[in-house]
């Protein structure tokens, strides 16, 4: 297997102020040091640079190339959460000025771990790297009840819904949730993706998952292309 | 050469080899020139404790800076000395491969008798009187033998009388004329028993752990420990970690009765075991006081513990909960009463009450942080009056679950790692290598960091990194997921294959003490307590007393305190639950203790993710990192 390496934005001297240098943010992000990642975002801003320009220029780089080792093995969790976090922090300052600049999301994901289970740090992961492929998140966070998801479902006319198990005492309530999705009607209307620790792709079939994430990456690929597939519409 | 001195050499099962040996030479050596084989992992450096002798006779050497560091100054205070440091000065006895001190690895006990007793007003609770009743004669008086005995003791019953006792009382009444030994346990009538029995009172404590159960024999009147007990608690088999236990049990009442039945089944079996071992009647036994932790308790009641499983995790019941050995199923033991220590919340279960109880964390000036190292750890936090208390879990990754050739500390495991140019493992028992203990794990995490094999990161060096040694180089292998570190090479194992510590191996070395960890720093953060504030740190638990507390500070699996101030209490819980069995006034003071502590719980706080993040990682030790130096 190739060792992923750093991908450097072409041209992105071209698209920077003279004597500008993204190298500190793109370690910044890969090592997961977010004062850091913060206050080299607030100054790129502050300098009038552009919000897509910090966003795939500056923050990307680190952060895909931590993806890519993750993918790989070569990192794990607590790494990958470090650089998650990172990104999440340079993330926070620039999404007002994406939104302000409304581009069309590829959809709309309601994402929680579900009933009993108050466990999100997986999840806050998937919530990250969907937001950067472009998905619109709701994420109604932990102990989630089977009735808010269809809530939210509904209110934000989800595309997709995710939920994560991360004890083997909860996942039971993956099963409950679907159930209840199909008993409200909501079921056919979304993709469902689920995900944590104990779970598996036999679990999901089981329950009548559309989809089962191994992990974050898997997570994002599996939600491109489902979002494509057919669905009810909503009303 | 001028042999003139005598080096005796005595081994654990008494056999004597003199050797005639010139002053000067180490025990070591001597013991070379006559082939007797003393372990030297080493290589005679004085950097393991392999060559561990004790000197029975004769005068010693001082002992040098290798003996203070590896025995420590209680060791080599009592004539322990390290056979290649130590050089023959006079005629001496030795003897080879002496006992541990630290008793092996087996399954932890609770407090020795004077620790036990220390500071707590004595009083079980249990009464017995010997008297001599009135036999109702006179068909005039409306009397019967029960209340004859009443009578005769001043006892007050309040509760129900047993069955049992009822259908055996005319016998026992007029074996010996009325000469009769009533067992009360506060005021209710236990038994009637013919003749003087008042020698014999007896009671057990019992500590029901994920992974192990031990109980303890005393005598109520003195506190002295008759038996002590242990196994592997048998549920294991459903399921090691507390959680998948939980969800085995969870929506099925005959899952839970598979459950419950074995932990009965052990309990009963050590009853059995502890009393033959001591020589004690089963029917002797009039008190038992049980902890555990919050899962624990409530399958060995038979309360579904379901609801234990999920978000809030709250149990059935807190309270101290007491009932008749006969309701739970303990047939062995039919007069006693079986006393469950209350719940602080959630996973801090009865178990965490018995630590408080034994480290008297409650009656400190000073701030102190108790620690119970375990599948689920838990942290206690505090002082007099302000108390805080969190559950984490850490998996069983620390007791060698999960980790590749990881292995419970049994003979062959490695419990101790030094690192300098190459690897030296030091194994339990001296024997080839078969797998990595707990202890053995944080140890050698501990030094691969310092010698730099694994980044603060977590990750393993790449093998061909020039700034390591060449015999360390040697031993990595693979790259990124699949890199791995060879402790033992396969042709000094005791298995055809190396054993390593892969970069799995680590990872999850990394989520268990960042649990334990994010627990401590919670409390910290919470109550506002800086490293300096701490007082002491105690570990307890069967795990905590093998752990080097240097290794757990250098990998952060405890706070970085001056390692005076870490300390080890044992099996707290067990000790804690000896207390109540000998003193009412402690059993009491749970009830009160319990209601007094916060519980937090750490996944339900907002900071709970970045408190983790940080705890998960390993010390920088490169400063000179300005990234580094900017960022968390």
């Amino acid at each position: 297997m190739a060792t992923p390496e750093l991908q450097i934005p072409e041209g992105w001297k071209d698209r920077a102020p003279d004597g500008w240098d993204w190298q500190p943010l793109w370690e910044a992000v890969e090592r997961g040091h977010n004062e850091f990642t913060h206050d080299f975002v607030t100054n790129a801003i502050e300098t009038d640079i552009g919000p897509k320009i910090i966003l795939d220029d500056g923050l990307f780089p680190g952060f895909n190339l931590q993806g890519d080792r993750f993918s790989e093995q070569i990192i794990l969790i607590p790494e990958m959460l470090i650089t998650a976090r990172a990104m999440k922090a340079g993330l926070a300052l620039i999404r007002p000025l994406l939104a302000a600049m409304a581009e069309k999301p590829l959809g709309h994901f309601v994402i929680g771990t579900v009933l009993g289970d108050m466990h999100d740090i997986g999840q806050s992961i998937v919530t990250i790297m969907l937001e950067n492929a472009g998905f619109v998140i709701t994420n109604l966070g932990t102990d989630v009840h089977p009735d808010r998801f269809i809530e939210a479902a509904r209110e934000q006319k989800a595309d997709l819904i995710g939920f994560s198990a991360l004890l083997s005492t909860t996942v039971y309530y993956q099963k409950v949730t679907i159930e209840e999705l199909q008993k409200a009607g909501v079921r056919d209307k979304v993709k469902i993706l689920i995900g944590g620790a104990p779970t598996t792709q036999e679990w999901a079939d089981e329950i009548g998952a559309d989809g089962w994430g191994k992990d974050a990456i898997e997570a994002v690929k599996l939600a491109r292309t489902l979002v494509e597939e057919k669905r009810e519409a909503w009303a | 050469m001028d042999n003139n001195l005598t080096l005796t050499f005595v081994t654990a099962d008494g056999d004597r080899t003199p050797v005639k040996t010139e002053s000067g030479t180490s025990f070591l050596d001597s013991a070379r020139e006559v082939d007797i084989d003393v372990v030297a992992t080493c290589g005679a450096r004085g950097k393991c404790r392999g060559c561990r002798v004790k000197v029975l006779k004769g005068s010693v050497a001082p002992p040098t800076i290798m003996d203070e560091v590896q025995l420590g100054p209680d060791e080599v205070h009592e004539g322990f000395r390290l056979a290649c440091q130590t050089r023959i000065i006079a005629d001496t006895e030795i003897m080879l491969a002496p006992p541990q001190t630290e008793g092996g690895h087996q399954i932890l006990g609770g407090g020795d008798d004077a620790s036990r007793r220390a500071g707590i007003e004595m009083g079980s609770g249990v009464e017995k009187n010997f008297v001599t009743a009135v036999i109702p004669m006179d068909e005039h008086v409306q009397s019967s033998d029960i209340e004859e005995i009443l009578t005769a003791t001043g006892a007050s019953q309040s509760g129900p009388l047993s069955p049992d006792l009822l259908r055996k009382l005319p016998a026992v009444l007029r074996k010996k004329k009325g000469a009769v030994t009533v067992t009360t346990f506060n005021g209710n009538i236990l038994d009637i028993e013919v003749g003087d029995t008042t020698e014999h009172k007896y009671g057990m404590a019992f500590d029901i752990g994920t992974t192990s159960i031990c109980g303890s024999l005393l005598d109520l009147d003195t506190g002295e420990q008759l038996a002590s007990v242990g196994e592997i608690n048998p549920q294991s088999v459903y399921g090691g970690d507390l959680m998948s236990r939980l969800a085995f049990a969870q929506f099925d009442l005959g899952n839970l009765r598979k459950l419950r039945a074995r932990a009965i089944q052990a309990v009963s079996g050590q009853i059995k075991e502890a009393c033959e071992k001591a020589d004690v009647a089963p029917e002797h036994i009039y008190k038992v006081v049980v902890v555990g932790n919050t899962a624990m308790h409530h399958i060995f009641l038979g309360i579904d513990p379901t609801y234990i499983g999920l978000a809030p995790y709250s149990p059935s019941i807190r309270d101290a909960v007491e009932m008749p050995a006969r309701d739970l199923m303990l047939k062995t033991i039919p007069n006693a009463t079986v006393c469950m220590l209350p719940i602080v919340a959630g996973f801090v279960g009865a178990d965490a009450m018995g630590a408080i109880l034994a480290t008297r964390i409650f009656e400190s000036e000073e701030i102190r942080a108790l620690v119970d190292i375990g599948t689920n750890g838990e942290v206690i936090m505090g002082r007099k009056g302000k108390l805080m208390a969190c559950s984490a879990p850490a998996g069983p990754a620390l007791e060698g679950a999960q980790i590749k050739h990881g292995m419970r500390g049994a003979i062959g495991a490695i419990e101790k790692v030094y690192i300098d140019d190459d690897v030296i493992c030091e194994t339990i028992g001296n024997a080839p290598a078969t797998g990595i203990c707990g202890s053995g794990l944080i140890d050698a995490a501990a030094n691969m960091l310092k010698s730099g094999v694994l980044q603060a990161s977590g990750r393993l060096r790449n093998k061909d990194d020039e700034s390591l040694p060449p015999a360390l180089a040697a031993r990595l292998s693979g790259s990124g997921g699949k890199a791995a570190f060879i402790l033992v090479y396969a042709e000094d194992s005791g298995k055809d294959e190396d054993i390593t510590l892969t970069q799995e191996d680590i990872r999850q070395l990394q989520l268990a003490k960042g649990a334990i960890y994010s627990g401590i720093l919670m409390l910290q953060r919470i109550m506002e307590v800086s490293d300096e504030d701490l007082a002491e740190l105690q570990l307890a638990g069967g795990f905590g007393n093998y752990i080097n507390t240097a290794s757990a500070v250098a990998i952060h699996l405890l706070t970085p305190l001056p390692l005076e101030k870490i300390t080890y209490v044992g099996n707290a819980a067990l000790m804690g639950a000896e207390m109540a069995l000998i003193s009412e006034t402690e059993r009491k003071r749970a009830d009160g203790l319990a209601k007094e502590i916060e519980h937090v719980s750490l996944a339900a706080r907002m900071d709970f993710q970045d408190i983790f993040i940080e705890a998960m990682g390993f010390p920088e030790t490169k400063t000179d990192d300005p990234i580094a130096k900017t960022g968390t």
